[in-house]
């Protein structure tokens, strides 16, 4: 009998196995149609109902994959299952993942406790050492709350006490003085004078509230209350009692009190009822980097607290910053050796450019690796093995230029890094750089000049040669520097291209332009064609980029369309500056609007069609060629109307509308996602949105234009006129309203532009088409000449499309703005054509005329719509500060996308990353060769004083602390890095990622999932095309360039994808799901200042806490209700 | 007007199809005689309401913040609190049943252009809100370059105050984005409701037209109230566009550049609230898709130089 029980057990056990087999097996399955939620159930199931260790174990395992905290419990139930199997090798896998869960979660205590239950069960984990005690020497006393001092100086109230000095300074520094109208001294400006005079009535106060620190005002009628009054500038009105009401009795005084938000209503509602009012005042201690007598002189000391001193020397603000971009060891050694003066004369250049500076074991750390050593040493005059020596010299040399130059360096990686450190190569391009006169210096502007450097090396590509990519040929840009075709760019350069013989030639060509103050149109024209080139399979023809290169003044806004298709031949681009240029020479400026308008907006769906993938690459060529045909020779508006229409049709075809769908509805469909979408629901709520703003420019549908032009042709036969179909019109025509141009005199020579398109509305107006078809009295030519009528109708109809499509959250300005879509000027300023250049937001905060309107081509409709409609967005904090550049990216970057494509597969890799790199920090605090790993990638992506903290603050076993400092796009990378390099998976989420990579390599390989997650960068990559770059993020530069800062900007749409996979959220709705997150991101930042990087990380945790709060609870419910 | 956005499925295609369905008007309007003085105790029977001069049946009327009535077919009335027999839509209009009173939106400029004025402005504001009748609802909202809500729709006093005494001063001026933003919020409350705008007048970083803000306000039955601290000339634009959209939507526009003049105009905007009537009705079948023309008439003769002011028309949402 013992063998049938045994084969009894046996059998059973086969059973079990097979069960959970199979179980397995359905999970996954649901997990690729993106069913996460029914996965998870079934895995809950499994485990209440069996509650074995191996199903506690899947269901833990699954869980921790989804990021969520409930996997802590199971891993717990699942352990002790183990506990009473006697698996050890189990029970120590999962006691380590639960110190690592400890760590992310900063349970310190736990993680204590489970530290020494891993080491139990013969895991090996190193201590972390104790954080040190902060050091109370080094703080500064600022009077009264740091609530009221961070609101008078603009100080976001989300800084830690250790930011609050570094964000000051910069604002003195930014904000703080001005050019003084009466002599070259600076002098102080309003925000300054203001958080000066709160100081001094917060001193009185301070006074008031006595040795207790606390505003005490025990009735109305004592005579504390009178002070307080006196000092906050106010008075009562009545006597004390129920009416009492406070009122303005100094203006100045009453001013600081509300602007630093003093209780005054509490104030005023206790004076009323007669109750005590209490208010601390105790005044705030704010940490500084280094004690206040190395700052500052025993001298100035004795001119007042140290925190007026600092307010009054932009100098000293501006060294304190220099010092805190430093890394903390490397500005040790630089302060112990070098006197505060000498630090204080280059403060700007350490401030801008020492960020990268590192000195270890007395020597500098430079890029280049030893070969460039001799090379740095030769350049700065100094031995790098003389550390202090060396930045000490670097930052003085050449105005700061060789430290920029080292900066720029500095912050490359990869083959680029290697071949600009070449040693000769470095010093050659220095020289260019340098020039003969080195002032002005790159850190003498307010934001870093040194933009197009930094761009040039970050964004240089390498030929499969190991050489420069140098688009089109030598030739070309010989030709460009020789037989400029407007003006000389460079007398010298000139002079000498004509011997170019190398790559590096060019290359030093552009180095020396570099430092042009004036715009650097060669780089622009090289990095927009080695885009061009970069995303191409065959490199554009030398006679293509020639031409490209010439034109680029007037038509180099358009280049970034053919990345969106770039299978585009050279043909058809040559083709488009042909088209571009024949529409250029028609001579009816109303025509000639029509017809940009009308071949932009068709082009602008090409690009939306090929960007996303609805015209596949071998069709894309064809299509934009066939759509260009139309507009090559334009005679009138019956040709335009045609054209168009032919336009229509060649898009028509090549996305396979549907025999029974209309062109509208077919158009409308595409542009909101795909046409027959699997999620019907998100599909129909993008469709509606589009429909709605359509509704509210009151255009005319694609099918009644065709279908009237039809009837035109058919009236021309013969037929009877279709009065239905012409009061469809006339009905749409008389809600077109009257063009507001009012503008005032002021206005109007400010602003000279916008006839045009009043015209074109007033055109529009005045068509009445049944009395045309009257006036022809049966004439057939007449009738068909008709159709031209409608051109107009066309072109707007076709715009509003590319409008409905890009329109940013909110689209307020699209829903109130009757006539923003045919107000937009595709003409400009006469003198000044604007016609093929970026789209531009013209006219806000003028308050007479039609309101803002875009001028332009539709090259930059994503960023100007965006742009327009940023000052809608409601802060959450009323100073919180709405960045010019940062916002309108990064709504863009919300509705460029579009995630039409993007896998349940897609969304759990960014995920599974994440939460792997996550972990990774959490094993770096207690396994040193994990720590080495992660500081090699973090030193790649992170300024080496982040790099330090967060290395100290993995060492001292802070991770949740840790993890607050690294981006989600670095957690990402960290963990692409790591996973393939790991030995046998025995993390649930690394395990996931390799099997995920087996199974469907094609979905989460680095390019598709650079293309799903990745962001549109088009003034870093001239690309509207989503991509991830791993770039590290930028400083704020001069110019143009500080769109830069916000395209190297990574992190959001991967923390999305994350946050969607964990509560899961599926693929189909991150078209609508993202915009709305996005947006609440952007109206919870508050940041001190442009560079106030964390404000943004901080922000997008706190919408990710809430979306988590609200959709767990219903994922819950949901399992809840599944499983009784 | 209350609006219902329906969304259809064609029958071709299956595609989304909107169109509107316009549920009811509201309308308020005040009457002053010859010498301005506001005339109250009016009845229903007085009042002939008129769109595109096709005769309205009005549904119910509320005059100042009295509880409204329900006007029944034969022209009685019967209270509006706890008749059954009243839509729903016509209660909510009114503000429900236990809701009687306007929801004042006050809008403060708190730009770079209110600098010096800041604190006094925001005095006469408190003062305002103090003084406001108890069935009154206020919400104070802040602007620079963007919306600030500083605290939301309520009637504590004290809430309102406290939101206005934490208002910050900012930068650029965007009024006509804010209001915009105002109107919106306001257009989602049920019963009566106004903007007040606090403002010194000039604007540099709106991106919407005043003149497209007042359509909105026009269509949402909104009336806008301006005090401007400026002077009537200093900024001819200003001035022009404030009268524009206070009168087109049943408002007034004051310059108020002295705080006691700031006093008088919330004085007189307090009056105008107390003092005015408010009618709803569900418009007759019109086949203007347009702007249509609202005409209020007093019907009995001794009342015939009465002036009454109301805004002008509304647009319904079309279709598409």
């Amino acid at each position: 009998m013992k063998w049938l029980r045994s084969a009894i057990c046996l059998s059973i056990g086969i059973n079990f196995a097979l069960e959970a087999q199979d179980t397995l097996d359905k999970v996954r399955q649901l997990e690729r149609r993106g069913d996460a939620l029914a996965a998870r159930t079934l895995l809950a199931r499994a485990a209440q109902d069996s509650g074995s260790a191996a199903d506690l174990l899947h269901y833990a395992e699954f869980l921790d994959r989804y990021g969520d905290a409930g996997c802590r419990a199971v891993y717990e139930k699942a352990l002790s299952a183990l506990e009473r199997s006697g698996d050890r090798q189990r029970q120590a896998s999962i006691q380590r993942r639960l110190l690592e869960l400890d760590l992310i979660a900063g349970n310190r205590e736990s993680a204590a406790r489970r530290v020494e239950a891993y080491r139990s069960l013969g895991g090996k984990a190193e201590s972390w050492r104790p954080a040190p005690p902060p050091d109370a020497q080094h703080l500064v006393t600022v009077p009264g709350p740091m609530r009221s001092f961070g609101r008078m100086a603009a100080l976001s109230t989300d800084l830690k006490p250790e930011e609050v000095m570094e964000a000051l300074a910069r604002n003195v520094v930014t904000n703080g003085y001005q050019a003084s109208h009466s002599n070259e001294a600076l002098e102080q400006t309003e925000y300054l004078k203001l958080v000066h005079r709160y100081l001094s009535q917060a001193r009185e106060l301070e006074k008031l509230a006595g040795p207790s620190r606390t505003i005490r005002i025990e009735t109305c009628e004592s005579p504390a209350a009178g002070e307080l009054l006196r000092i906050l500038g106010y008075r009562m009105r009545g006597g004390c009692g129920s009416e009492v009401v406070l009122e303005t009795v100094n203006a100045t005084r009453a001013f600081l009190t509300t602007d630093s938000g003093f209780p005054l209503a509490e104030l005023e509602q206790d004076l009323r009822t007669n109750r005590p009012f209490v208010y601390d005042f105790s005044p705030t201690k704010i940490p500084i980097l280094y004690p206040q007598d190395y700052l500052i002189g025993s001298k100035e000391k004795q001119e007042g607290e140290f925190i007026d001193i600092f307010l009054s020397d932009p100098s000293l603000c501006r060294l304190y910053l220099g010092l805190s971009k430093l890394e903390p060891a490397t500005a040790e050694e630089l302060r112990k050796a070098l006197p505060v003066q000498r630090l204080r004369a280059f403060a700007h250049v350490l401030d801008f450019y020492g960020a990268m500076f590192r000195i270890r074991d007395g020597k500098a750390v430079t890029t280049g690796g030893p070969r460039a050593r001799e090379a740095w040493a030769e350049l700065v005059g100094v031995s790098p093995d003389q550390g202090v020596q060396f930045f000490e010299r670097l930052i003085m040399k050449d105005d700061g230029w060789m430290a920029s130059y080292f900066d720029a360096l500095s912050r490359l990686k990869g083959p680029v890094h290697d071949y600009l450190t070449e040693p000769n190569r470095m010093k050659r391009f220095y020289a260019a750089i340098r020039g003969k006169v080195t002032s002005p210096g790159p850190a003498r502007p307010v934001f870093r000049s040194n933009a197009d450097m930094m761009l040039l090396t970050t964004r240089l590509r390498l030929g499969p040669d190991g050489k420069p990519h140098i688009p089109g040929s030598l030739e070309v840009w010989r030709g460009l520097f020789v037989n400029h075709p407007h003006g000389k760019y460079d007398g010298k350069l000139t002079r000498i291209a004509a011997t170019w013989k190398d790559p590096d030639d060019v290359l030093e060509a552009l180095f020396a332009l570099c430092r042009k103050s004036v715009e650097n149109e060669p780089l622009k024209i090289f990095m927009a064609l080695s885009d061009l080139d970069r995303n191409r399979e065959k490199p554009l023809a030398p006679a293509t980029v020639d031409r490209l290169a010439r034109e680029y003044r007037f038509f180099g806004a358009q280049y970034a369309i053919f990345n969106d298709g770039p299978a585009v031949s050279d043909a058809t681009i040559l083709q488009f500056l042909d088209t571009a240029q024949a529409i250029n020479k028609i001579r009816d400026q109303l025509l000639r609007a029509d017809a940009a308008g009308t071949m932009q907006a068709l082009v602008g769906m090409w690009q939306i069609f090929s960007r996303q993938g609805v015209l596949a690459p071998a069709e894309s060529d064809a299509v934009l060629s066939n759509i260009l045909a139309g507009f090559a020779k334009i005679g009138d508006d019956r040709e335009l109307f045609d054209s168009g229409r032919g336009g229509v049709r060649v898009l028509l075809k090549a996305t396979r509308s549907r025999d029974d769908a209309t062109p509208q509805e077919h158009l409308i469909d595409l542009l909101a996602g795909v046409e027959r979408p699997s999620d019907v629901e998100s599909h129909n709520l993008v469709v509606q949105e589009m429909m709605r703003i359509l509704e509210a420019q009151r255009v005319v549908s694609l099918n009644t234009l065709f279908e009237l032009a039809d009837h035109l042709e058919a009236i021309s036969r013969g037929e009877r006129m279709n009065t239905a179909l012409v009061n469809r019109l006339a009905g749409r025509i008389a809600e077109i309203q009257l063009p507001r141009a009012s503008l005032s005199s002021v206005e109007r020579n400010a602003i000279a532009f916008g006839y045009w398109t009043e015209k074109h509305i007033d055109e529009q107006r005045r068509v009445n088409l049944r009395a045309v078809i009257a006036r022809a009295a049966g004439d057939a030519e007449k009738l068909k000449s008709a159709r031209g009528l409608l051109t107009p109708f066309l072109r707007d109809t076709l715009v509003a499309l590319n409008y409905a499509h890009y329109a940013p959250p909110g689209a307020q300005v699209l829903y109130t703005n009757p006539l923003f879509v045919r107000g937009h000027d595709f003409l400009g300023l006469s003198g000044s054509p604007q016609t093929w250049r970026s789209t531009e937001l013209f006219g806000t905060g003028w308050p007479s005329n039609g309101g803002g309107r875009l001028v332009g081509s539709l090259s930059g409709l994503p960023y100007a719509l965006a742009e327009a409609e940023q000052n809608f967005l409601v802060p959450s904090q009323t100073q919180a500060l709405i960045w010019g550049d940062l916002v309108p990216h990064m709504i863009l970057s919300a509705k460029i996308p579009r995630w039409w494509k993007v896998t349940p597969a897609q969304t759990h890799w960014v995920g599974l990353h994440l939460r792997y790199g996550q972990k990774l920090l959490a094993q770096a605090a207690f396994d040193p060769a994990a720590h080495k790993q992660v500081m090699e990638v973090l030193e790649t992506q992170a300024q080496p004083r982040r790099a330090q903290t967060v290395s100290e603050l993995l060492s001292h076993g802070e991770v949740a602390a840790a993890l607050e400092k690294v981006t989600p796009s670095e957690l990402f990378l960290l963990a692409s890095d790591a996973a393939p390099r790991q030995p046998a998976p025995g993390d649930p989420c690394l395990a996931e990622i390799r099997r995920l990579g087996a199974e469907v390599p094609g979905e989460v390989n680095e390019k598709a999932i650079s293309r799903a997650f990745g962001t549109p960068k088009p003034t870093l990559a001239n690309s509207y095309r989503p991509e991830l770059l791993n770039l590290r993020v930028f400083p704020a530069l001069m110019g143009y360039s500080s769109r830069i800062m916000a395209e190297s900007w990574e992190s959001n749409t991967l923390y999305w994808a994350a946050l969607a996979d964990e509560v899961h959220v599926p693929p189909s709705q991150l078209n609508v799901r993202i915009p709305e997150w996005t947006q609440q991101l952007i109206e919870r930042i508050f940041a001190s200042n442009l560079e106030d990087w964390p404000a943004v990380l901080r922000s997008l945790r706190m919408v990710g806490d809430d979306v988590r709060a609200k959709l767990k609870l219903q994922v819950e419910a949901e399992q809840k209700v599944s499983l009784n | 007007m209350l609006g219902t956005w329906v969304c259809a499925r064609a029958q071709e295609g299956q595609r989304p199809v909107f169109r509107v369905k316009v549920d009811m008007v509201v309308l308020s309007f005040t009457v002053t005689d010859s010498k301005g003085r506001y005339i109250n105790g009016l009845k229903p029977s007085d009042f002939r309401i008129l769109e595109d001069g096709i005769v309205q049946k009005v549904a119910t009327f509320a005059e100042g913040n009295r509880p409204g009535v329900q006007i029944l077919d034969d022209g009685s009335t019967r209270p509006l609190i706890g008749s059954p027999s009243v839509p729903p839509s016509a209660k909510e209009a009114l503000g429900g049943d236990a809701v009687v009173g306007t929801n004042v939106f006050i809008l403060f400029d708190t730009s770079n252009f209110m600098y010096r004025g800041f604190v006094y402005a925001e005095d006469a504001i408190a003062d305002f809100v103090r003084g406001l009748d108890r069935a009154d609802s206020v919400a104070v909202y802040t602007f620079s370059r963007n919306l600030s809500r500083a605290s939301a729709l309520t009637r504590e006093r004290g809430e309102a105050i406290q939101g206005l005494r934490k208002a910050v001063a900012g930068d650029d001026t965007a009024l006509y984005n804010s209001l915009l933003l105002t109107l919106r919020d306001a257009a989602k409350v049920p019963g009566r409701k106004v903007v007040i705008v606090f403002s010194n007048g000039p604007d540099n970083a709106s991106t919407v037209a005043p003149d497209d803000v007042r359509s909105v306000a026009e269509d949402e039955g909104i009336p806008i109230y301006v005090i401007s601290t400026n002077e009537v000339n200093k900024d001819a634009v200003s001035s022009g566009v404030f009268r524009r959209i206070t009168t087109r939507t049943g408002g007034k526009a004051y310059w108020a550049k002295t705080w006691q003049k700031q006093v008088e105009a919330f004085e007189s905007i307090r009056e105008d609230l107390g003092n005015s009537y408010t009618v709803t009705y569900y418009p007759a079948p019109n086949p203007n898709e347009g702007f249509r023309k609202i005409t209020v008439e007093i019907a009995s003769d001794v009342a015939k130089k009465y002036r009454v002011r109301a805004r002008p028309g509304y647009r319904p949402r079309g279709g598409f």
